[in-house]
């Protein structure tokens, strides 16, 4: 693996805002698009496929096992208000649906993977699985080197399952440009293929006969499929009336609800009572660093990290922290132990650009109904990558 | 003229400050539209500032039409406007809470003034809002909502402010809308806030601790 340097970069920032959907180019003070492509081996894409295949396996395997014998979830201890709903999924089926994930994978300095967590429930990085790539190939003029095109595998997951020529509803926090970019470009790439995508929030959506029937002011009618980008904890807090029908419906969605499961940091809690009965996780414990229980007494080497963060949020990294952050993070492991988890801390291997500066590397796999789909990677001069990281495109040797 | 080619009239390369011009209404421009903004073509006077000085940046909080007017002003008075609206725009045909394609045709009359204004190296900024953006009142579940909050993460850090020189914040509106005050509040240790309603001099201000800060 390694860094190349994208030359004629401010022309390249400005075509991936306007041509890639990179709507969010600035944090902070930091830059969010790379300077830098992310060159892969053969092997090393191959090696993070299966493994995302693996993984996604056992991930999807074990949430069907927990969807019919919920009492086994408990250790989870997924929202209170989630629960009474989670009982409506007894219909789940996964062939009506799209089950999309992405396994964050961090190279470590013992030549191995280690990964830091799935994002189960609303993945995204759409467009930089996609497009950016793509705009670096141009840029770096080489044929020695490709991508992969996640979009399209997402495309035609969705286009197996929704009717054709139909209504795809993309429920988002309207709110936000940066949530509407990825499903903008997700949605215009339906619209290529002849479906008709509409806007809204999860409140846009009621549910009939367990159909989807948006209300969306100008667009009333039924949807045959739902691409929700609305991180389901959230929606709780949302409340809206209807919500209890995304539980139950048989409007293909992606993702559907079942994804919870997987979507806490606490998951692997329940993995030792799910293998006594016969399922797998071996996958899961060769990459994933020891996560127990927050205890009073923290082994050395382990950090705290909330049940139902994101985007690196939280992560008790001290040298990673801002001012007075780290001891926030302590503060509210001491009043809500049971909202965090303890986890081993692995060791990130650095990657040295051309130009000498080092950088801390997160490769987001993607697997769609089980097949890997992609990547899409972020890396940090921080150990810690989280919302100020740069997007850098994933490009893999032809040879 | 694109969206992209207007973007680049609003954050030429290489330029201070200009990493923080948004794009989302730029990229927005170049869908069809039905909207038309008629445009007051009189740039207002800065009554509030008698001097120009390089350590003070500007929060303009007007509507979007009147923040921009007041950008193109303060862009004569040596100061770069950094249009940061950040709202999206519904589907065709879909009433929605907010008006963000508003500012568009005010963003293509700006952009074709600012190419007729020096400005210096070290021009200090005037960051430019849309006070319409905190619109979120639905009659009915069915409407779209796309008011938007601004974020800390929407504009440079007060150590940044610091780094280049800018020691005070002046903020210009109708009010002191309550997303500004609350990403302002970390602020108000390291730089100096004060606020004017746009006619008479600033006044320093403190800001209040909110319960979610």
């Amino acid at each position: 693996m390694k860094l190349v340097t994208i030359p004629d970069y401010e022309n390249y920032r400005i075509d991936a805002m306007f041509d890639c959907y990179k709507w969010d180019p600035q944090f902070l003070d930091s830059n969010t698009i790379s300077k830098h492509a992310l060159v892969l081996t053969k092997q090393e894409a191959r090696s993070l496929a299966r493994l995302t295949e693996l993984l996604d396996q056992e991930t999807r395997d074990a949430e069907l096992f927990l969807n019919t014998h919920l009492s086994l979830a408990k250790k989870l201890r997924l929202p209170k208000k989630l629960l009474p709903e989670l009982k409506r999924m007894k219909n789940y089926d996964p062939k009506r649906h799209i089950r999309l994930t992405r396994y964050d994978f961090h190279p470590t300095k013992e030549g191995e993977w280690a990964i830091s967590e799935v994002n189960s429930d609303v993945p995204g990085g759409f467009a930089e699985a996609s497009l950016l790539p793509k705009l670096a190939l141009q840029y770096l003029k080489s044929n020695k080197v490709e991508s992969i095109d996640f979009g399209s595998h997402l495309v035609k997951a969705l286009s197996k399952k929704i009717k054709k020529k139909g209504t795809v509803f993309f429920v988002h926090c309207t709110s936000y440009s940066d949530d509407r970019q990825v499903m903008q470009y997700l949605g215009d790439q339906m619209e290529q293929h002849g479906y008709h995508a509409l806007y809204g929030a999860i409140d846009h959506l009621r549910f009939q006969n367990q159909e989807a029937i948006s209300i969306l002011d100008g667009h009333q009618g039924k949807v045959d499929g739902i691409v929700r980008f609305t991180p389901l904890e959230w929606v709780k807090d949302i409340k809206p009336k209807t919500w209890s029908g995304y539980f139950d419906t048989t409007t293909p969605s992606c993702n559907h609800p079942i994804a919870i499961f997987a979507q806490t940091k606490r998951f692997p809690f329940v993995w030792e009572q799910l293998e006594s009965y016969g399922l797998s996780f071996s996958t899961w414990r060769k990459l994933l660093p020891n996560t127990i229980e927050v205890t009073k007494k923290v082994p050395p080497g382990y950090l705290y990290k909330p049940a139902w963060g994101r985007v690196g949020e939280k992560i008790s990294i001290q040298e990673a922290c801002e001012e007075g952050e780290y001891q926030k993070i302590l503060k509210e492991v001491k009043r809500h132990p049971k909202r965090y988890i303890l986890q081993k801390q692995f060791s990130s291997q650095l990657l040295e650009s051309p130009e000498g500066e080092w950088f801390h590397v997160c490769i987001g796999s993607y697997a769609v109904d089980g097949k890997h789909a992609g990547f899409y990677a972020r890396m940090s001069r921080k150990l810690r990558i989280d919302s100020d990281a740069e997007d850098i495109p994933v490009l893999i040797e032809r040879t | 003229m694109t969206g992209k080619e207007l973007y680049q009239i609003w954050a030429p390369t290489n330029k201070r400050w200009v990493e923080w011009v948004r794009p989302v209404p730029f990229i927005h421009m170049d869908q069809p539209s039905s909207f038309y903004e008629v445009i007051d073509e009189d740039l207002p006077e800065i009554y509030y500032l008698k001097e120009v000085t390089k350590d003070t940046a500007i929060f303009v909080d007007f509507d979007g039409a009147r923040s921009i007017e007041e950008g193109i002003a303060l862009a004569k008075r040596g100061f770069r406007p950094i249009p940061i609206f950040n709202g999206t725009n519904p589907n065709f045909e879909t009433k929605a809470t907010t008006n963000n394609a508003s500012i568009e045709p005010l963003l293509r009359w700006g952009g074709e003034l600012l190419t007729q204004i020096p400005l210096e190296e070290d021009a200090p900024p005037a960051f430019l809002l849309d006070e319409n953006r905190l619109h979120r009142y639905k009659s009915t579940p069915s409407i779209f909502d796309n008011s938007w909050d601004i974020y800390p993460q929407d504009i440079p850090s007060p150590d940044y402010f610091l780094q280049h020189g800018i020691t005070k914040l002046i903020v210009c509106g109708n009010q002191f809308h309550h997303d500004l005050e609350k990403v302002l509040y970390r602020y108000q240790k390291k730089l100096q806030i004060l606020f004017t309603n746009g006619y008479e001099p600033p006044k320093e201000v403190r800001i209040k601790k909110r319960k979610e800060e």
